[in-house]
């Protein structure tokens, strides 16, 4: 069930009105959302239900062994096996179709036949989150941050539905705690996401989709019918895209909790303001960096050695966090170049002196270029994308409703007052019985650049 | 016995989650009830402005719990619109933002329900004959300008490698696909509409067509009365309307029209269904063999009907299908392709 559908506009009201209806009685609202988050989920397919509701019996089950067990070496085995039954579903689910055409064609080649059957498996929508919350959570009880909580209370949070399918990556630290008592129904930030839900609503039907589909589509489509500037354009059409789609995502899921009463943590911070790759690591998708950071870099090693050590350790996150977008080498190579710019970061901080407007220039237009490693369907496409830089030809597809979309994007990341934010925070301290006819006829707009098509997923939903 | 539950330690880097970041940046606290009223109004302006869109949606959904759901809000909320004059102010205020093609004024399905009901004997031409069926010589090929590709899902991403294949030879490719739509249904889109606006649009002189994976939708039979999938009248009325396509792609023998049917589908409900819809497109081709090539895709992907997910390509193992068991993978939509290339072939030079 996507944010912006009918179906959804269907659904979150009533959930909304159920919620805080029970919220003062936790035996039912627990029960409650569990079943929401649960039918909101099936909406997508009602048969990888069962998975979720198995990746949390598994992870409540292990919490619960490591949580009541006093020998270190048996809480460490146990969770070695959670995590490594995790990642071991997860690869079955997102990697199999890869290896096993991989590997028919290795066999074959050699006379071995094929070794796996040759199917196609189904991706569940979010699994990649949910199965990455769920490591954090039995890690987290693991390392004694957290006591296990009861069943319900781990189902909920790993099934939430404002963050079940795309994120943000929210720990169970930060999450259980509100779950401990009902929330305040007098505190609710109504404006705050009200004016989110809008803003990303915006960000997503607005400006991601339109982007996608005048200028980044029919580009990587087919590079051959385009020159140099025109790949330049959708390199930077695909680099604002992006951002609309993903953190237009999570503003409507951050809003939508805010009006159940719950607070998710931030996710972007202005990424496209970095004035170098470790910088850009700390404003996009932060939750996924600091869980490659607290769950993969630092139990590696992190820089605690020599520098050499530390760009190893650099290098793998990097590789792996690339990896995990998808079964592609294209995410392969994305995710390598950013460790090499991390490790170039790490190499020359403190050795030259360069303005910060240099560092910006720099390390944007390097994140605009290796989003055409990232968005292309395969290397072939990617390279061919790249050799489009030596035709220059007149550009087709630049038109200013187009560059406003970019601009808008990006322009007011860079600015210092950062104009939206400000905007969002004014907002975030208006009456609602303001804000909600303003956005009843956004909502009518929005609705009108939607082609019959539908609305497209969200990116970031196939990972 | 387990022992005395731990405490929890401090989080190590507290500072990343920025979780007190709406206090920090005062935003007003209200009471739940506002956030439900807030909510109320939202939804009841879009009742009042929009609410034929929400049965429109729902008229568009696969049978199921979510169809009926949104019917069931749908339907009232259609009702109270139709009788409210929000709706068209709305709409007026709103066109603009489109992206569709406007169709307006171009004959669609519903302006012709062809029966066949003619009276007499219909009039076989020359152009029932595909000369090279009958032993003549092909006529000559001609330069291809410009390709048309268009369809439903099925034809991405064939589209693309047609375009890739062919822009390098200076081939003007347009893909065209329209996702979720169907020949049987004008919910999201008139292709009797859209098939003359494309030609209107773009004058290509090949068109490639790849549609029928969301066909079974009921259809106004001759009397305006709806009739089912898969009964002999509906095929006959879904032929009709692939007819109607037809002779606009072709735009009087002109241009040529490559139309692929649908390879066998996993689930075989779907399959006896696109057993149908084949069975109408070469039907519908029948009076203009000279410019209408039928590529059938089921020998090629699923021979003997039986459905396949992987077979072998340039003697490689590969799958070719989606996990959803209905369309092509990246590597079923290149061979696709490449057949549409050999046909293709043999009708132009690029």
């Amino acid at each position: 069930m996507l944010f912006p559908s009918v179906q959804f506009g269907i659904f979150f009201p009533i959930a909304l009105a159920l919620s805080w209806a029970l919220m003062s009685r936790p035996a039912l609202w627990k029960p409650f959302i569990l079943l929401a988050s649960y039918v909101f989920y099936a909406a997508a397919s009602p048969i990888f239900c069962l998975l979720l509701g198995g990746v949390t019996l598994w992870n409540h089950g292990a919490a619960r062994l490591i949580h009541e067990s006093a020998s270190e070496r048996r809480r460490r085995l146990i969770c070695t096996v959670a995590v490594t039954g995790n990642l071991l579903q997860l690869g079955f689910f997102k990697y199999y179709t890869f290896f096993a055409q991989s590997f028919a064609h290795v066999f074959h080649n050699v006379g071995l036949g094929v070794p796996l059957p040759l199917i196609n498996i189904a991706l569940p929508v979010g699994i990649s989150f949910f199965t990455f919350q769920a490591i954090s959570y039995t890690v987290d009880v693991k390392r004694g941050l957290i006591v296990p909580p009861r069943l319900m209370d781990t189902a909920i949070y790993l099934s939430f539905f404002p963050h079940l399918v795309a994120g943000p990556i929210v720990r169970a630290r930060e999450f259980l705690p509100q779950l401990a008592s009902p929330r305040d129904p007098r505190r609710v930030a109504v404006s705050a996401g009200l004016t989110l839900i809008a803003i990303g609503l915006v960000k997503k039907v607005v400006i991601a989709d339109y982007l996608g589909r005048t200028v980044v589509d029919p580009v990587f489509a087919v590079p051959g019918a385009y020159h140099g500037p025109d790949v330049l354009l959708a390199a930077y059409a695909y680099t604002a895209q992006i951002y609309c789609d993903f953190s237009g995502y999570t503003d409507m899921a951050i809003g939508l909790a805010l009006l159940l009463g719950f607070v998710f943590p931030q996710n972007f911070n202005s990424p496209y303001r970095a004035t170098g790759f470790q910088d850009y690591w700390r404003r996009w998708h932060m939750t996924l960096s600091r869980f490659l950071r607290d769950f993969l870099y630092i139990p590696l090693g992190g820089n605690r050695g020599s520098r050499w050590f530390m760009y190893r350790n650099l290098m793998i996150t990097m590789v792996l966090g690339g990896l995990w977008h998808g079964a592609a080498w294209t995410y392969v190579i994305w995710g390598t170049l950013h460790g090499v710019g991390l490790v170039t970061d790490h190499a020359l901080k403190g050795r030259f002196k360069t303005p910060a407007w240099l560092r910006w220039f720099v390390t944007f237009n390097l994140i605009a270029l290796l989003f055409i490693v990232f968005r292309a369907p395969s290397i072939g496409v990617a390279w061919n994308l790249f050799k489009r830089f030596g035709s220059w030809g007149s550009p087709t597809l630049l038109t200013l409703p187009v560059v406003l979309a970019i601009a808008v994007t990006i322009v007011p990341q860079l600015l210092p007052p950062r104009p939206f934010q400000r905007l969002q925070d004014w907002a975030g301290r208006l009456n609602p019985a303001i804000l909600a006819p303003a956005l009843g006829v956004l909502i009518l707009f929005v609705a009108a650049t939607v082609p019959s098509d539908g609305v497209p997923p969200f990116i970031y939903f196939r990972f | 016995m387990p022992p005395e539950p731990k405490q929890p330690k401090q989080p190590k880097h507290s500072d990343d989650n920025l979780m007190e970041r709406f206090e920090v940046a005062g935003a007003r606290k209200f009471r739940a009830r506002d956030a439900i009223i807030a909510v109320a109004i939202i939804a009841g302006i879009l009742i009042v402005c929009s609410g034929s869109s929400i049965l429109k949606a729902g008229n568009e959904m696969n049978h199921g719990i979510g169809r009926d759901a949104v019917l069931a809000v749908g339907k009232p909320a259609g009702w109270i619109a139709g009788r409210l004059p929000l709706r068209s102010a709305a709409n007026t205020v709103t066109d603009w933002l489109s992206p569709d093609p406007n169709l307006s004024g171009l004959s669609g399905f519903n302006d012709e329900i062809a029966t066949g009901a003619n009276a007499g004997v219909p009039l076989v031409t020359p152009d029932a004959f595909n000369p090279s069926q009958l032993g003549d010589p092909a006529p000559p090929r001609a330069r291809l300008h410009t390709l048309l590709v268009t369809g439903d899902s099925m034809s991405e991403p064939m589209d693309s490698y047609l375009a890739q294949t062919l822009s390098p030879d200076g081939v003007r490719v347009i893909q065209d696909p329209h996702i979720g739509t169907g020949i049987s249904t004008t919910l999201l889109v008139d292709w009797g509409k859209l098939s003359a606006y494309q030609v209107q649009h773009y004058h290509p002189n090949a068109v490639v067509v790849f549609i029928g994976a969301n066909d079974a939708y009921s259809m106004p039979g001759p009397n305006g009365k709806l009739v089912n999938c898969c009964s002999v009248e509906w095929a006959t009325i879904y032929a009709q309307r692939v007819r109607q396509m037809m002779n606009t792609y072709r735009q009087d023998g002109v241009a040529r029209v490559y139309w692929l049917t649908i390879p066998t589908m996993r689930d075989p409900a779907r399959s006896k269904i696109t057993n149908v819809v084949n069975a109408a497109i070469e039907v519908a081709a029948e009076p203009w063999m000279a410019q209408i090539r039928i590529i059938n895709t089921v020998p090629v992907f699923t021979p003997g009907n039986h459905y396949r997910d992987s077979m072998t390509i340039n003697g490689q193992p590969t799958i070719v299908r989606q996990s959803d068991g209905i369309h092509l993978n990246d590597a079923g939509s290149q061979l696709a392709a490449k057949v549409v290339l050999d046909s293709v072939d043999q009708d132009f030079t690029f």
